[in-house]
This record gives C-alpha cells, structure tokens and sequence, in this order.
C-alpha cells in the first residue's frame, strides 16, 4: 500500500465506521486497472477478530475519464436491476459529498474469485467453457431486454425517450463534434449515413445497458457470470442497441468470427432472441451496428479531447486517442466502404 | 543523437514491456506500465511515417480535388491544392492536413448526394488513409 492508498483507505475506513455504526479497520486497498470511467478500488476492512474482513469495492469520481456520466444515475440502476435479481455487484452507498474522499463515490459489495479480461477466453480452463459464458452472456442481455422499465423503476429517473435511435445519434454526433481535435471525414460520412436511415422507433423500450461488452462482466472458471459491471451509460432506449454493441468487431479484435470472443454471431443471436423473445429487424440491426462503431468513436475522440486538455493524463485515455481511434475508423469503412473487403468486420447483414 | 529515435523508442518500450513491467509490485501500477510500453510501441511507429503519410493522403487529395472541379467549394480546394505547410514541423503538416480534411468532409457530403464515382473515390481514399496509419495489431 502507497502512503496515498493507506490515506484513501483510512479515510473510508473512518466514514463507514461512523456511517455503518460499527468499527472497522482498514487491512488492504488496492487501485483495480481498467476503471476507466471511474477510479476503482478494492478495499479489505477488518471488523475485529471474530470476524472476517469486509470486502467492497469503492468507485470515485475521477478527475477527468473516458465517459462523462452521472454517478447518481448509476448507483440508481445498480439499485433497480439489484432489486429485480439480475446479477451486479450489491450498491452499497453513494456518497456525494466531496469533503469526504474529495470526489464523490459509491461503494459496491466485492465480489471474489472472478476474472474480467477478455484474454483469458483463449486459455485454459476458460476456453473450455468460452461457449458457456457466450450462452449466459447473450441470455443475460436478452434477458435485461425482456424487462419492463416501469417494473424496473428506472423511468422515474431517467428520461423516456420517443425516438431512441435519433436521441442516441444526436447526442453522439454532437460528442465528436464538440471534441473533435481534428476533422473527421469517417464520423463524418458514418453521421450522415445514419441520419439518412434513421429507423423508426420499434415501439420495444428497455433499460440499455451503453456499455454491455466482454470485458464488463465478471466470470469464473465454472462458466459463471456472477455479475454485470460498469453502468455508468445506462438509459432507456431501443433492445438492438446493446446487442449491436456487444457485436462490435472492436470487442473481438483482431478475431472477426466470434462476437465479444465468445461465440460465433449467428449463435450468440439466437441465444438472445430466444431470451429476450424478440425478433431482430434486419434492417434496424443494421443501423445499430453502425451507431456502434460511431459511438465507440465518439468515445475515443472525447478521451482524446480529455488527455490533451484535461487535468488527468491516464494512459487509457491516450491509447484511446490512439490506438481505438484507429481500429474504429478501419472498423467504420470497412463496413460503410461500396468497394470494402470486410477486413475487420462481417459484411453487415 | 541516436539517428534511429522510432526504432530507439520501440526498443524503450519492449524494455518497459519485459524487464520493468513484471517488477512493478501492484496490479494498477503493472497494467499502466503495459499501456504506456502499448503507447511508446504505437508512437515509435508514427514517428517515422508519420510526415510522409500526411504528404501521401494530400497528394491523394489534390487528385481528388481535381477530378471534383464542378462541385460547390472549387475555388477553396484549388487554393489547398496549391499550397505548402507553414514547416516541415509535424504540427505545421498536421494543420494543413486538417485543412485538406475539412475540405474532403464538405466534398464527400456533395458527392454522396450527386456524384457516385466520387463518393466511392472518397471511400477509396478514406480506406487507404486509415490502412496508411494503422497502427500494428
């Protein structure tokens, strides 16, 4: 432990004691890497000799990040898909007051023994249950599509949108152009492609998770996905839009083949189909694939924005600058080029 | 003065990457060495192509600005393509890239609505231009 974790530490060990009226002590802390919209920690809190030391993952606001979100909005949706038995770590508190921990933060039961990156997929003993954690992965979100909002509660804090698809490109379109550093004649073209086939609202409203990828759930050796990370872009909107994102060639790369990794696309879909009992549109799927690739771009070009201006110089976000920005690109003319040889990504269906 | 400073740096990083990385004692601390040797990697690569791809996207750009001479915007592409950077600096390249850039968005959102051969001579350029500076995978 780094003098600065200990006083992170010590500090949150002092403010639950007196919050959850009970004595605690810290007895480890650890920065998690990857936390890319939020500083994440692990942090071990011992509560006396009888008892085994409480474990809980503290997430605070960074100076700068990848993704500006509302954190108030978060913890809320971990509450909401909590309450309903889908599988997050358990919020804990939010705390917003920066006197605290000088950034607001939240707090989430930790939950062990599992594995986050995506690498693992290739080697044993995950590999030899890749094909599971790609049956329960595509369940899980068609599961999530499956939810009622209002049983869900999220429609009380989160705005109900009457054009999903128009909503989300606006507001990404405007992401790029705002933080743009330089012209950007991909985006650009991919913009205008979208504008151009909007599709109609398909009258499916569900919670959208904005960020559902490998990389975001937590998974162990048996084949188990005890939890769904990372929120923080969560918003009512249209079911393809998570499911086209969790096919980004991006998630996979350089593999083209298994979507997120995992499982083949034409497998992984019929998995969610059969959960989410809903059929894809074809057409629609299309667009979302293409809003996919821009939003990824949008986010890498904001993170690009936030290292080159901002208070935070995070290697993430320079190889977002960087590396991401340039496999987007290829990904979006691969797929929107008339003459494209589909490099990087399956012809769009 | 190492006359090689891309291949010095690719070398930094592998140094980074394989001897310093594994003695990095905390989890945090190991992934950020393993993204910045990632970074050094990317940047050793750019920094030896990276003036001659910009002349190379611009070349390309005065011949499709050339074979574009009755779109909107004539006279402003037949002034970029006329002119020089400022420097050889890569700051100075890298403006009057963008220059040529911003000039190409407002061709192709014409050319999409009017002119197919030039739509798809745009989309020829863009794949070029990101295969040019792609970085190794």
């Amino acid at each position: 432990m780094t003098p600065a974790l200990t006083d992170l530490g010590n500090r949150l060990a002092t403010y639950l004691s007196r919050v959850w009226e009970e004595p605690l002590v810290l007895s480890d802390i650890e920065q998690i890497p990857g936390g890319a919209s939020r500083e994440t920690y692990r942090v071990q809190l011992a509560r006396g000799a009888e008892q085994a030391p409480r474990g809980v993952i503290l997430r605070r606001d960074p100076v700068t990040s990848l993704i500006d979100t509302e954190r108030a909005l978060e913890f809320k949706t971990y509450e909401a898909v909590h309450r309903c038995g889908f599988p997050v770590p358990e919020p804990l508190l939010l705390e917003e007051d920066p006197a605290v921990l000088d950034r607001p933060f939240s707090l989430m039961a930790e939950i062990t023994g599992c594995e986050t990156a995506t690498t693992n997929f290739a080697i044993s003993p995950f590999a030899e249950v890749r094909d599971k954690l790609g049956e329960l992965k595509w369940s899980l979100l068609g599961r999530l599509a499956a939810m009622d909002i209002e049983e869900l509660g999220v429609h009380e804090f989160m705005p109900v949108p009457e054009h999903p698809a128009a909503r989300e490109l606006e507001y990404w379109s405007g992401v790029i152009r705002a933080d743009a550093l330089q012209p950007q004649p991909v985006a650009e073209a991919a913009i205008r492609w979208l504008e151009k086939r909007l599709p109609e609202p398909s009258g499916q409203l569900c919670l959208v998770h904005g960020d559902y990828r490998s990389g975001n759930f937590l998974y162990n050796a048996a084949g188990e996905i005890p939890a769904i990370l990372d929120w923080e872009m969560a918003h009512i909107g249209d079911p393809l839009e998570d499911l086209a994102w969790s096919f980004d060639p991006l998630w996979a790369w350089p593999d083209k083949v298994l979507a997120g990794g995992l499982l083949q696309r034409k497998a992984a879909m019929a998995i969610w189909q059969r959960a989410s009992n809903m059929e894809v549109d074809a057409d629609a799927f299309r667009w979302w694939q293409v809003f996919a690739s821009l939003k990824g771009l949008a986010i890498w070009i904001s993170s690009t924005e936030d290292f080159a201006h901002g208070e935070s110089k995070e290697p993430i976000l320079a190889v977002a600058g960087w590396l991401m920005t340039d496999r987007h690109n290829r990904i979006v003319v691969d797929r929107l080029n008339p003459a494209s040889r589909h490099q990087y990504s399956e012809p769009l269906q | 003065m190492i006359p090689e400073p891309g291949k010095a740096l690719a070398e930094l990083a592998g140094k980074l990457a394989l001897d310093v990385l594994p003695e990095v004692g905390s989890t945090y601390g190991m992934a950020n060495a393993g993204l910045i040797s990632l970074l050094m990697g990317a940047l050793a690569e750019d920094f030896e192509r990276a003036i001659a791809n910009r002349f190379a996207d611009i070349a390309e750009l005065r011949d499709l600005f050339a074979q574009a001479s009755a779109a909107p915007g004539a006279t402003e592409r037949a002034e970029f393509a006329a002119s020089e950077p400022a420097s050889l600096k890569l700051a100075d390249v890298c403006t009057w890239h963008d220059e040529g850039m911003a000039l190409l968005i407002e061709l192709h959102r014409w050319a999409e609505q009017t002119d197919t051969a030039v739509d798809g001579e745009i989309w020829q350029f863009l794949y070029r231009h990101t295969e040019r500076n792609c970085f190794a995978d």
